[in-house]
């Protein structure tokens, strides 16, 4: 542990010394940068908000999902829709909604930045615990209602245990996708202004319309190491302490389910900062006993009060009511807005757009696999790569794709010289970037989980090469690559509404899609009827993509590729 | 209420299953009764639906005809005179054994000082004494059957019900917990007053009861009720003890 520290220290002093050498030679990036911790306050802020507003509703949502069977058959597809529709699309209609609505700018503004990184947020969160709640084992189900346990007692004892582990490895994932969408939330642009709330995504994007890559780099660094600071201090001692909500007995009926990467394959090189933890652990202890102590009390109020809790569920179906009105009421408006006029006249060239859309995310996807399945498979078995390769990609992945676009629009003007093709390849960059590290990690979360005994096996018949290959390795990465598949087209299609319309400066640069189309319709010429007939399509080839494409793959992946351990 | 009243009453219990239109009969007409100091256990080949009886007689499933009563009431899952121990432990794996042990006692709103004073009790009864800070992952599996024992004790029910409790322990800690159990149930200062356990092993049955009641497979239908007039301790070697579980297996077969 000496030398992990003695290295850290160095680290921290060269980074020090780096800082003032740049802050001698570029003044002006250097007080930029000072604002930086403020920004990231606010950035932060806006997450914590949204992750709060998302851990309530997917708690509740999952739990009344998972337990009231009516209830259920709306709940279950409504969810599944809202998980996999490009959701940064409804973006400008949910803000006209909040713009124009009583609260205006800049609460309305920062309201309907967190409603965004909210639905990004939230339905893989409700999946975890409406799942966690319907695998529980039947016998432990039984123990409690053979001891006793009803209403709170047995939320606190069985249900919200159980849905522990799924809800922190989901947090993990929902923050990822969050970061993604706060990029996209802190410059709002309507046809008649522009709204930019400080945070560290819209010093980012300043940066880039200025044309500043010193400034676009240093904000990027501040967003990776926040991403970082908080996987340390936040999410690895959670996910430490969610191990031991882990239910281990694998009981009869069970569904079967895809290996999910753990939260311990990711960032295990990381310092742990054991005497830290053990000093917070130490400080919060007398907290956790008063819980204890009171708790029984506690226990006692809620039962006593059956009203109170009723009237939490009461809350939670309301604001599950007015998401589903605001989606079902943005819709509708968007509907009786067309069928009062003609059909816009860019409609016709939709189906085109979305051909184009589709092929640009199929070529990113493919470029994805053709490089992470042969670095997963190296990856995911040598201890050399784990220990010095790994965390490069882990903090490049932390970055998410939306800061990243000046940049890469930035490299391609370079490279094309300002060509239109600038664009293309923009577009194409940053859809691999949002799509490729799904894959990566899943990959090698797959590799890692094929049993030891398999790969002796193997090894010990004499597979090598290309037969070892075609009989071990492939068949065994199918599920971990039909996860990430999912996942990344997800991320893809959402990230194509703002890769596909970059600015570099003063030049702007679109091409033919579905991206740049609502762009257009809703930033620039204020066309709502054509925006939203952008995003109904788009939403229609996801939807359609997911029901006869991934679906069917992923079924069949879990069934016939299943390692039973 | 007579003294004559058998503390319970299993009347012609039947359960089936529907699938799609067809009826798949698990129980046919159950019928016994358990008074106080008895021991009965249930024997059959698997899938004769002992478990699922079990669970009706707890009253953690239904009966599609018949019905059970527990001192002249019809069964309640959470009624705390009658307690269950589970074939897969059914611990709480974020629990410690102590905060296992006192869960009945937490649903009963006992206050923490006699909570934590009951689970003492039991888990020193059941040999766990020092363990009560572990939590289940940390045990072997005859010490997690220990704390399923504890818990259901714990309550201090009349009726102690067990699913195949010994059936996922190796032999050895098998036969200890045996004992023990015959120990608590003989016991009048310590809580059960009444076991009724479900087993495959006939041998385990001839061991533990006074009475075996020896169920057919598919549906599960009544084929004896013996009792077992052995005296105690009794000894495996023993040639009645043999004719017993031949007899019993002649029985089944």
């Amino acid at each position: 542990m000496r030398g992990l520290r003695g290295r850290l220290r160095i680290l921290a002093v060269a980074l020090i010394v780096i800082g003032i050498g740049t802050a001698i030679v570029f003044p002006d990036a250097a007080r930029a940068a000072a604002t930086l911790p403020i920004l990231a306050l606010f950035s932060v802020l806006r997450m914590v908000a949204a992750y709060l507003l998302s851990l309530l509703f997917a708690i509740s949502y999952g739990h009344t999902a998972a337990t009231n069977r009516r209830a259920a058959t709306v709940m279950l597809p409504v969810m599944d829709i809202l998980q996999s529709i490009p959701i940064l699309g409804f973006f400008p209609f949910v803000l006209l909604f909040f713009v124009n609505g009583p609260l205006g700018d800049p609460v309305g503004i920062e309201t309907a930045a967190v409603f965004l990184i909210f639905t990004s947020m939230a339905w893989n969160m409700a999946f975890g615990v409406y799942e966690s709640i319907t695998t529980l084992p039947q016998d432990l189900d039984q123990a409690a209602r053979g001891f006793g346990l009803h209403g709170w007692l047995r939320f606190r004892l069985l249900a919200f245990p159980a849905m522990v582990p799924k809800l922190v490895y989901n947090s993990i994932l929902s923050w990822t996708n969050g970061w993604f969408f706060l990029v996209a939330s802190e410059i709002i642009t309507t046809p008649r202004a522009s709204y930019i709330r400080p945070g560290l995504g819209s010093f980012i994007y300043l940066a880039g319309q200025r044309g500043d890559l010193g400034g676009i780099a240093i904000g990027i660094a501040a967003l990776a190491t926040v991403v970082l600071l908080l996987d340390i201090f936040l999410w690895r001692p959670t996910s430490v302490w969610s191990e031991r909500f882990r239910i281990e007995t694998t009981a009869a009926g069970e569904r079967p389910s895809l290996h999910v990467p753990s939260p311990y394959e990711r960032l295990r090189w990381l310092p742990r900062f054991p005497r830290l933890r053990r000093e917070v652990a130490r400080r919060i202890q007398p907290l956790l006993d008063g819980y204890a102590r009171s708790s029984s009390k506690l226990d006692r109020v809620y039962s006593s009060h059956r009203r109170v809790i009723r009237a939490v569920r009461r809350a939670d179906i309301g604001m599950f009511v007015v998401i589903f009105v605001i989606v079902v009421a943005t819709g509708l408006i968007g509907l009786v807005g067309f069928f009062q006029r003609p059909l816009p006249p860019g409609a016709r060239d939709l189906p085109i757009a979305a051909a184009f859309s589709f092929s640009r995310l199929l070529l990113a996807y493919l470029t994805a696999l053709a490089w992470t399945i042969p670095a997963a498979a190296w990856l995911g078995r040598s201890k050399w790569a784990a220990r010095f390769v790994t965390p490069a990609f882990e903090i490049s992945a932390s970055i998410p794709a939306t800061a990243l676009q000046p940049l890469i629009i930035g490299f391609a003007v370079v490279v094309t010289m300002g060509g239109y093709f600038a664009g293309e390849i923009g577009a194409y960059l940053v859809s691999l970037f949002a799509m490729q590290w799904y894959l990566l990690f899943n990959l090698i979360a797959g590799v890692r989980s094929i049993p030891g005994d398999l790969d002796e096996a193997a090894r010990g018949f004499g597979l090598r090469g290309r037969t070892y290959w075609r009989r071990l390795l492939l068949p065994a990465l199918v599920p971990s690559l039909a996860t990430g598949s999912i996942t990344a087209w997800g991320a893809g299609w959402n990230a194509l509404i703002v890769a596909e319309y970059l600015q570099f400066g003063q030049s702007v640069f679109s091409v033919t899609g579905l991206g740049a189309s609502l762009y257009g319709a809703t930033v620039v010429t204020g066309d709502y009827a054509m925006g939203y007939l952008t995003v109904l399509t788009m939403t229609a080839v996801v939807l359609i993509l997911n029901k006869l494409l991934w679906r069917p793959i992923y079924k069949r992946a879990a069934v016939k590729y299943r390692m039973e351990v | 209420m007579g003294d004559a009243q058998p503390l319970l009453q299993v009347k012609d219990v039947s359960k089936s299953y529907f699938d799609n239109g067809k009826e798949f009969k698990i129980l046919d007409r159950i019928r016994f009764e358990l008074a106080e100091h008895d021991f009965v256990c249930v024997v059959g080949p698997s899938g004769c639906g002992k478990s699922t009886l079990l669970r009706i007689i707890v009253g953690l499933d239904t009966p599609t005809s018949g019905e059970v009563l527990f001192e002249g009431h019809p069964i309640r899952a959470d009624n705390p005179q009658v307690a269950m121990v589970f074939q897969s432990f059914a611990l709480f794996p974020w629990l410690t054994v102590a905060q296992n042990v006192e869960l009945g006692l937490e649903a009963l709103h006992e206050d923490p000082a006699k909570r934590r004073a009951v689970a003492k009790k039991f888990i020193d009864a059941v040999g766990l004494t020092g363990f009560e800070n572990a939590y289940p992952r940390e045990l072997s599996g005859g010490m997690k059957q220990r704390v399923g024992i504890a818990r259901a004790l714990a309550i201090e029910p009349l009726l102690l019900c067990m699913d195949e409790p010994f059936s996922s322990l190796d032999a050895l800690t098998a036969q200890n917990l045996r004992d023990e159990i015959l120990q608590l149930w003989s016991n009048p200062d310590l809580p059960p007053e009444a076991v009724l356990m479900v087993t495959h092993s006939i041998e385990e049955a001839v061991y533990l009861a006074d009475r075996v009641i020896v169920l057919s497979s598919r549906p599960g239908r009544m084929v004896a009720e013996l009792e077992i007039d052995l005296p105690r301790p009794r000894n495996r070697k023993d040639p009645e003890f043999y004719g017993w579980v031949d007899e019993i297996y002649s029985l089944i077969v």
